[in-house]
This record gives C-alpha cells, structure tokens and sequence, in this order.
C-alpha cells in the first residue's frame, strides 16, 4: 500500500505532462493531489512496511514510522493549494503548464518516497529522484539559456552534497552489514561516524545550508509554483527532514549534535541577514528558507526532533503561502524588486493571506509558526547560552525581515493594481487559514500531539523565552514601520557595504566558481590538451615505426601478394607440423581460398587508391589470424 | 545449444556474403532475423540457468588435444548477462537505419561476423579460443571503421587496430605464461579457475599479470593506454560506434574478472591497490577530459573511460576485500556496470548518429535548442544522458551504488572516486544544453525529428535500461550467484 504512494502520483504526473493543456486538466489534477492527500492518511495510519527487492543484497524498503507519516500527508497537501493555485492563474502564468503540473507531480512521488524510505538506498534513489525533478521544474522555459544553466548550478551543487549519501551507504556496508537504517545502531564508532558525516553533507547541500546556500537563488530562475512547492516540503526539506529522522540511531556520534546546531545557526543568521539585504522578493524569500531550515537543524542538534517536526511543518505551510502570494503580487504589479513593489489594499483576500504568511515567518504568536519557533528556542536553551542567544538573535533577524516584507508589499500603490480571482486567492487563503488553525499548537496537549505524530521529542522551555521573543518581535515591527514612514525600508536596514556582499549570499557563489569551479575547467582543458599532445604522441610515435614497417613490408607485398600471402601460410602449416600434424593441400587451398576472399572484401570495403599499403598489412595480419583458426579447426 | 547462438551470425554472415548482387537490399531484413536467433537463445539460456558455482550449459569438443585446447563453451552469471547484453546490442545495431554506402552485403556480413567473435569471446570456456575471438573480433571491427566511417576513418580504424592488436599480443604473451604452468598442460578455463597455477609472489606470477594488466587495460580502455578510443569512435559508423563501446570494450574488463581475478586470485589480491589507483584515475581523467570536449562523440568517449574504470574500481575492491559481503557487492556492481554501460552508452551514440545524419556535425556548438522541436529526440537524449550520470531509476545507478558501496566498505579512501559521479553529471548536464536547451538556431528550424527504425532501435536499449533501474532483481540474482563464489575457497 505505501508503494500506491509513490508509483501512482509518478505515473500520473508523466502521463499529465504528456498531455494538452487546458484548465480543465489543472483542476483535475490539483482533485488528483487533494485525493492523495486523504489516500495518504490512510495508507499511513494502516500501511505496514514493505520493500521491493533488489537481487539477494539490496532491496527498496519503505515504513511510515513517526515523522515519515505527518510528512507523506502534509507533502500531496502543500502540493493541491500549489496546484490549485497554477489551475486558478490558467496555468501559473508559464509556457507549457501541463508539463509544469506533471513533473510537479512526479516531484511530490519521488518526495513520497523520500520519507518513506527505511533504507539508504531508498532514501538515495529518492534523493536524486527528487533532484532531478528540480532541474526540469527549475529549466521550465527550456529555451531560455539563462534559467537552464541556473537550473544545471542548482543540481550539481546539491549532487556534490549526494556523494555524502553513496559514502554513508558504503560506511553503512562495511559497519552494519546492511543498509537498513535500523541496522545503524549495530555498526561501530568509526562507521557510524562516518554515516553521520555523509548523511550531514547531503542534507546540508540538499537544505541549502552553509556554504551551499546560494543553490536557492540559482533555482530562483524557475516558475514561482515550483518554488513554492521546492522551499516548503520537497526538495530543501529533504535534508533537514533526513537528519530529523536518523538523528536518533546518529546519537552515539559524539561531534553529530554540537556541529548540526552550529551548522543550523551560522546559516540562519548569515542568511538572515541575507533576507534583510536583498532587494529582490523571491530572493528574499529565499534567503529565509535558508534560515528556517538552520534554525531546523538547530532543533536536530539540540536533541529535540519533535520541535523540527513542528517547525518543517508550520514552515512548509507558510513557506508555501508566501511563494503562491508573491507569485501573484509579481504578476499584478509586474516587478519582484522590493524598491517598487506595492499592492495597497488591492485585495483584502490577498492582504489578510500577507499578513498572516509574514507573521507565521515572523514567529508571531498565537500562530503555529512562532510555536514551533518556540520549541526551538526552548531546545537550544538546553544546550548552552551560546546556542540560546544565536537563536534569540534568528528570532529578531526572522522578525524583522519578514514585517520588512510585508510592510514593503503592502504600502499603497501608486498605480491601480488589478486585484486576484477570487479562484487564485482561494488557495492562498486555504494556506492562511491553515496557518491560523495551527496555532493550536498553543492550547494545552499541543506539544504531546507534535511528540506523539513525529516520534520525537520537545525540549522544556524557560520562562523568559516567550517575553523576550515577544519583545524582539515589537522592536522590529517598530523599527520597520519608522523607516517605511521616511522611505529607507528597502535599502536602511543593513549598511550599504553590507547591503552589497549580503544581497549577494556574500559571494559564495562567486567564491565557488572561483575556487571549485574554474580550477576544475582548467584542469579539465588543460588534461584534454594534454591527453593530445603528449599521451596520444608516445602512441603516435609508435604507430610512426609500425607504420613505417607496415610500408616496407607492403612494398614487399605488393611485388608479389600471392608468393607472400603463400609463404605465411606456409609458414603457419609449419607451425601446425611442429604440432604433430601431417601436411593437407586441402587445407593449403582452404587458407589460400579465405585470404582471396578477405582481400575482396577489402578492395570492396575501401575507397580505392591511397594508403593501399596499410590496408595491406591489415589484410595480411587479419588474414593470418583467419589462417590460424582455419589451420587448427582442420587438424583437431 | 550456446554453439548454435555463436555460429548463427557466422551462417547468416555467409548467407549475405552469398547473396545475389540483385538482392542486396534484403541482406539488412536476413542480419535482422539471424540476430533474433542469438538473442532468444539467451533467453531460453537464461531461464535454463541455475545459478550455482561454477559453469552451466557447458557444451565440448576435441579440437587440439597435444596442446590441451578444446572448444567448450559455457556461462555463468558473469558471463550469461554479457553474452546475452551483446546479442541485444547488436539486434538493436542492425535495426538503427544506416546507410551502408550501397555496399549492403559486405556491411551486414561484417557485423553478423562481429557478433560471432564477441560471443564467442564471452562464452568461451577455452583460453586458447577465448584469445582467438579476441583477436577475431579486432578484424571485424577494423573493416566496419575503415569501411563505412567518416572523416579520417581508415586513420582511425589502423590505430584501433594496432593499438589493441599489440595489447592482445601482450595477453597472449601472459596467456602463455599461464598456460605453461598449468598441470597437466590445459586451456581449460574451469580446471585453470579451480586450481589456480601461480602462486602469488613469484616474478613470473607478476610477469604474467602485468602481461594479463597491460593487455586487457589497453583493450577496456584505461588510462593511459586509451587515446586510441576517441579517434575510432568519432570516425566509426554509428552502430559500429555502439557495438565498440557495448561489446568491444567488455571484452577487457570481461577479461580482467575471468582471466586475471579468477585464474590468478593472490597475485590479483597483491596489486589490487594498483589497480583501484587505475582505475579512481581513469574515472576522473574520463571524467574531467569528456568536460573540455566540442565534439558531441568524443565526449561520449570519453565518459566510456571513466565508465570503464567504475567496472575495474568493482573489480579491484572486489580482489582485496576480505569481507564476502563486500566483495560480491563490488562485483556484481562491475558486472552490472558492464551490462548498463553497453545498453545505454550504445544508445549515446546511435543518437549521435543521429545528430551526424541530420547536422553532418558532432560540433556541439552547431547544435542546440532542439528540445523546441524534437520531442522524440529529446526525450531518448534526456534518458539516455540521465540514464549515463547514473540517475536512479535507470541501469547505471543500480550499477555505480553497488560499486560504491562495496568499494567504500573495503578501501574508504576509494570514495574519491566518487568526485567522478559530479564530473559525469556536469558533463551530461553540459551536452544537454549545448545541443537541446536554449533558443532554437536558425538552420536548425527544419531538423527531422526520429524515425521509426531510430526510435524502434534507441527503445530496445533504453527500455531494458529502465527495466534493470526500476527492477533489477532478475538480473542481480543472476550475477550475485556467481559474483558470491567467483574465487573459490573464499566465500
């Protein structure tokens, strides 16, 4: 029953990208999604494990355990509001919709599989499954050379983090004998260490965290649905959602806690600070996914998997809300440059879905959001006051930069902005409400249902966290609406030199294409001349002699062909007499008879004149090779 | 009945040879219902098959008993996916439309000959009749790239066939050396494999596999004995292009499980450090030299070196590791890397056949765009280059993660190989955006997209390359069982 998860949304999705467009098909298609959604909640509440071998060594196995089931529902969920949302805009306002919903929806197949997997094999066929999805969904306008070659950045910067996951199965081989993540515990320190680091490099690239995280901007150049869906629960999840999942069988490695947390926070300060520079909304946008995730990953570190379940949740349903809205303020107003964008009040719709997508991001309470941020909060207070105060400081970073959004989006238009159909603001709004309903969370029982859905575990908060948040979220709110009034949000929040290097991810990008990139290109033509001009001489010099001998003796040949052709056979029969066997003409004539035909078949098969010598000497030493068989076949 | 599946293409070789100069066009219609009868023959062979230790369906015969040679043939589960990826390759070679340059009969008798000699090569129980398809088969391929290339084709064609010609000389040489202390004096591959000649250590042990190194790294090709590759594979015909990549170049790393790791374990077991170098340097030299091409099959080529050397990293893990699981892991990965790299590099390059029948060009700076036109083309060349940087789902990845796997778990220091599986997908990723993505040139407006002989020939291959990626259960039992007891007494 799990595999109906994974193999009916793939077949579906290449079918519907086969397909003409027409509105009708997206609309089916985002039922299609809305239906796995329930189906999904079914196969994982009485779905038992089930696995596909792979010959006497490998088998995909798949289990929905813990986190794996809220994930294999909440996947197929963000995905309908997406795919409600291209069918409502008549198609995403892309070329080509129905290939877009179709690899969406094998996106979301190879992802169901992703969190299901209950093996590293699985777990990689997923991972790659779901990074080649993105480059397609990424390279949409395939004929726009730009986006393509971003989508090729993307999927080799997180290929380079997939090496992790071949080296962690190899690890896994050599300490447990299996592939299974529950043999994990039985393997050894060193091993199981070496897991840990592989699955961590993975999931570091694959959840854009540092120095991986520009990859986000680069598959920026893709359809804004795509990274709706891409940011909240495929692709970038993927990594923080693995390491969610495996932490448990990782807490024997020492080093796997401390350096996950340290790992989550550098990340989501850098790219916060990132998200506060940049003047483009969907980098924006972004570079925040990169902070959630560290601060998902600070969870991880800290021991507590139920709050990064908490937070990939809340976060996948505002991370989606707000990508589907700024798919629609961009459309509206024509521009994604936060300098010139604003909506006004165009749409109370639209208005109350910004606020509560920036809100969720800004941790606000009583939303689910600032819940499960909380939690967070609460675990890295239990890890040290270093960790404490880093998260505080993502917290505030997080706050500012999402009212910096909202408030920038909505200030009043100067030109009348044509407000969405009430069809493309259902699905925002289905988000928003979402996002309101889960700040349940809050009530009483909250924390024990996160911790019995996940499997994992929540940290017990202090009582300064909540009013110090609260605190940090009104000192942003305040400091954003005082610059908005003398119109320095956009560019006055970071100093302009920072402004700069941060708007740019701090030139990591740049900083890889210098240090990894070039020096591979070099090396890479540099080994192409050499390949020529010094392997292949030695080799040219030597086919020189052959050749040269070739000419003497086809000089030789072409005096008398027959008298040669006759003395090498000749000289093989002797051989066969060394073999004790008595001569046969009828041999003699055989051999003779095959090397006239070889040698018509020559002349048929080349083009007349030139280099007739060569073809001679190919002729005579093919020729002594059918002679050999010949020669033996007629003495056995 | 494995007899009949080698001799089948020699009859049908002669049977065109005969033909009348008339009913030349209907030699394409008999290569395509002879290359039928090898390819069944596998598969009652394959359902026929045990999967024990050891060979099965073996069949014999007295050929020179003074010297200890006889034909036999026979498979097991290394050889049996090999011999019978090859009678698929060349099903699909004979189908993929070519013009034979009005010599019909000469063309399609040479490649029905080829198909004799590679499996024959591959069932060969015989030392001595394993070297004679061996050579064999060099003949065959040198009169297809002199005879129907393009561009410096005769060139190309004599370096191959020098080349290789003088790396069988050096396998001949070892095979002697072998041969000579075997006791009593036999060929006979089984008795060889169980009761390997000699011991590790000695000079002469060394002398011989270095001959059995050198001869079959020239053939695989590894670096740096590979530079005749590219050359005879730009200026080879497409099929024949398909056929030297698929089956030719398995006939080397063939020749390292069966001749090098299974007749001589210990010394194998020695050098196998040696040999992983080899092959991670081949694997990144593949690798970083496909990325500086322009020329649309010389890149392929290339990527073939690297292919090649994931095949021997299996194999050297495969001799040195100590742990069974491990080592049967590393070679049923070479195996199944063998059979991956022939079904879906061989489809690489009838799609660049492709591209030289409507361009005229490899120059992959010509092309592009053709993903706005082409929907057939471009979807094999997506699947095709995917299937080649190992994506899952598809034949190569099945292959390079157990590769990988048993590798890391024997040598961990081998994982620099996998700086390779980025290198590959960077070169992939390169060529589709060279040739299908991007705006649509001009000249390029009225390209033809692929035809049903193209298409009929390219989904042989890629099919079965889809089939082994999702499920390839069938396939890895077949190996595994002879990958487990490959060496015997090391289980």
């Amino acid at each position: 029953m799990l595999w109906s998860l994974v193999a009916v949304p793939m077949l579906v999705g290449l079918a519907v990208a086969g397909l003409p467009w027409q509105p009708r098909l997206g609309w089916a298609t985002a039922g299609f999604m809305t239906a796995l959604v329930g189906w999904a909640a079914v196969v994982v509440a009485v779905g038992s494990p089930t696995s596909l071998s792979w010959g006497p060594r490998l088998a995909l196995t798949l289990d929905a355990t813990g986190l794996a089931r809220v994930m294999a529902v909440l996947v197929p969920a963000v995905a309908a509001a997406v795919l409600a949302w291209v069918a409502a805009t008549g198609g995403g306002h892309e070329p080509r919709p129905a290939r877009l919903i179709g690899v969406l929806v094998a996106f979301v197949a190879a992802m169901e599989l992703l969190v299901l997997a209950d093996d590293l094999l699985t777990l990689l066929v997923a991972w790659e499954l779901v990074a080649v999805c993105s480059w397609v969904l990424i390279g949409h306008r395939h004929d726009d050379a730009h986006r393509t070659r971003q989508a090729g950045t993307a999927y080799l910067t997180t290929r380079v983090g997939d090496l992790g996951l071949f080296v962690a199965a190899g690890a896994a081989v050599a300490g447990a004998g299996s592939l299974s993540y529950d043999a994990l515990p039985t393997a050894s320190a060193g091993w199981l260490g070496l897991v840990a680091a592989g699955v961590l490099l993975a999931a570091a690239a694959k959840s854009a965290q540092l120095p991986f995280s520009p990859w986000l901007f680069a598959a920026m150049a893709g359809p804004t649905p795509v990274s709706a869906l891409l940011h909240s629960a495929t692709m970038v999840a993927a990594g923080a959602y693995v390491l969610a999942r495996l932490a448990p069988a990782f807490a024997p490695v020492a080093w796997f806690g401390p350096v996950v947390a340290g790992l989550g926070l550098a990340t989501s300060l850098a790219a916060g600070l990132v998200a506060l520079a940049s003047l483009d909304l969907k980098r924006a946008l972004a570079a925040s996914t990169s902070a959630q995730y560290g601060l998902i990953l600070v969870a991880v570190g800290s021991g507590a998997t139920g709050a990064a379940a908490g937070h990939l949740v809340t976060h996948a349903v505002f991370k989606a809300l707000l990508f589907l809205a700024a798919g629609t303020v961009a459309h509206a107003t024509g521009t994604l440059d936060l300098r010139k964008i604003r909506v006004g009040g165009a749409s109370p719709p639209l208005t109350a879905a910004i606020v509560v997508a920036a809100a969720a991001l800004a941790a606000a309470p009583p939303l689910g959001g600032a819940w499960s941020k909380e939690e967070i909060l609460a675990a890295a207070g239990r890890s040290g006051p270093w960790l404490t105060a880093g998260v505080v400081a993502a917290g505030a970073l997080s706050a500012l930069y999402a009212a910096r959004l909202a408030v920038l989006v909505l200030r009043p238009a100067t030109s009348p902005v044509p407000p969405p159909k009430t069809a493309e603001a259902a699905p925002l709004l289905a988000l928003a409400a979402v996002s309101v309903a889960l700040g349940a969370l809050w009530l009483p029982g909250g924390g024990r249902l996160v911790e019995d859905l996940s499997g994992g575990r929540l940290a017990e908060g202090a009582a300064w966290e909540l009013p110090v948040s609260v605190a940090a979220l009104a000192i942003a709110f305040t400091a954003v609406t005082r610059l908005v009034r003398t119109d320095r949000l956009a560019t006055g929040l970071v100093p302009a030199r920072v402004q700069q290097v941060a708007s740019a991810w701090f030139n990591l990008g740049s900083l890889g294409r210098l240090a990894v990139v070039s020096p591979t290109l070099s090396l890479s033509r540099a080994l192409g001349r050499i390949d020529d001009a010094v392997i292949d001489a030695g080799v040219r010099s030597a086919v020189a002699v052959a050749g040269a001998c070739s000419r003497l003796f086809a000089a030789v040949a072409e005096l008398n062909m027959d008298r040669v052709v006759g003395a090498v056979a000749g000289g093989w029969l002797a051989v066969g007499g060394a073999a004790r066997v008595a001569d046969d003409n009828g041999v003699d004539r055989a051999v003779e008879g095959v090397v006239a035909g070889a040698v018509t078949l020559g002349a048929r098969a080349r083009r007349v004149q030139t280099g007739l010598s060569h073809q001679y000497y190919l002729l005579v030493a093919g020729g002594i090779v059918v002679m050999v068989v010949i020669a033996v076949l007629g003495r056995a | 009945m494995l007899t009949a599946a080698v001799f089948a293409p020699l009859l049908g070789a002669l049977l065109i040879a005969g033909l009348p100069a008339r009913r030349a066009a209907a030699a394409r219609w008999v290569a395509l219902a002879v290359t039928t009868v090898p390819l069944s023959i596998m598969v009652v062979a394959w359902a026929r098959f045990n999967g024990g230790a050891g060979f099965e369906l073996v069949e014999r015969a007295r050929w020179i008993p003074t010297l200890g040679v006889t034909y036999t043939v026979g498979v097991d589960g290394i050889s049996l996916p090999l011999a019978a990826m090859t009678s698929l390759l060349f099903l699909a070679a004979v189908v993929f439309p070519f013009d034979t340059s009005g010599r019909p009969r000469a063309y399609f008798a040479l490649m029905l000959f080829l198909e004799t000699a590679s499996l024959g090569l591959f069932l060969a129980l015989d030392l001595f009749l394993f070297y004679v398809f061996f050579d064999v088969s060099l003949v065959g391929m040198y009169f297809l790239i002199a005879g129907w290339g393009h561009g410096e084709a005769r060139r190309s064609a004599q370096k191959f066939f020098l080349y290789t010609l003088a790396g069988s000389l050096v396998m001949l040489l070892a095979i002697i050396g072998l041969y000579l202390a075997t006791d009593p004096r036999t060929f006979d591959m089984a008795a060889i494999i169980a009761h390997p000649p000699l011991p590790a250590g000695g000079l002469r042990a060394t002398l011989v596999f270095f001959g059995f190194l050198i001869g079959f790294a020239v053939k695989t090709p590894l670096v740096p004995f590979h530079t005749w590759l590219p050359p005879a594979h730009v200026d080879a015909p497409a099929p024949a292009s398909t056929i030297l990549a698929g089956v030719l170049l398995k006939m080397g790393t063939y020749g390292f499980i069966r001749i090098a790791l299974q007749m001589m374990p210990g010394t194998f077991r020695r050098f196998a450090d040696l040999v992983m170098v080899i092959a991670v340097v081949s694997i990144l030299y593949g690798a970083l030299v496909a990325l500086a091409q322009t020329n649309l099959k010389r890149l392929i080529a290339y990527t073939s070196i690297n292919h090649m050397g994931y095949v021997l990293l299996g194999i050297g893990a495969a001799a040195a590791a100590s742990d069974p699981g491990a080592r049967t892991l590393a070679l049923t990965g070479a195996t199944t890397e063998m059979v991956a790299h022939g079904l879906i590099t061989g489809a690489l390059f009838l799609l660049a056949g492709s591209v030289l029948t409507r361009s005229g060009t490899y120059e992959l700076s010509k092309l592009g765009g053709l993903a706005a036109r082409t929907p057939l083309f471009t979807a094999t060349m997506a699947l095709a280059a995917f299937a080649s940087l190992g994506l899952p789902g598809l034949a190569g990845f099945v292959a390079e993660i157990q590769v990988f796997t048993g590798t890391i778990a024997v040598r961990p220091l081998a994982a620099v190989g996998l700086l390779g599986i980025v290198l590959t997908a960077a070169v992939f990723l390169r060529m589709l955006q060279q040739v299908l993505l991007g705006p649509l040139p001009e000249n390029l407006r009225g390209w033809p997209d692929l035809g049903r002989a193209e298409l009929a020939a390219l989904t042989i291959l890629l099919s079965m390359a889809v089939v082994i990626g999702v499920a390839p259960g069938w396939l890895l039992d077949v190996i595994d069982a002879s990958a487990r007891t490959i060496i015997p007494g090391r289980r």
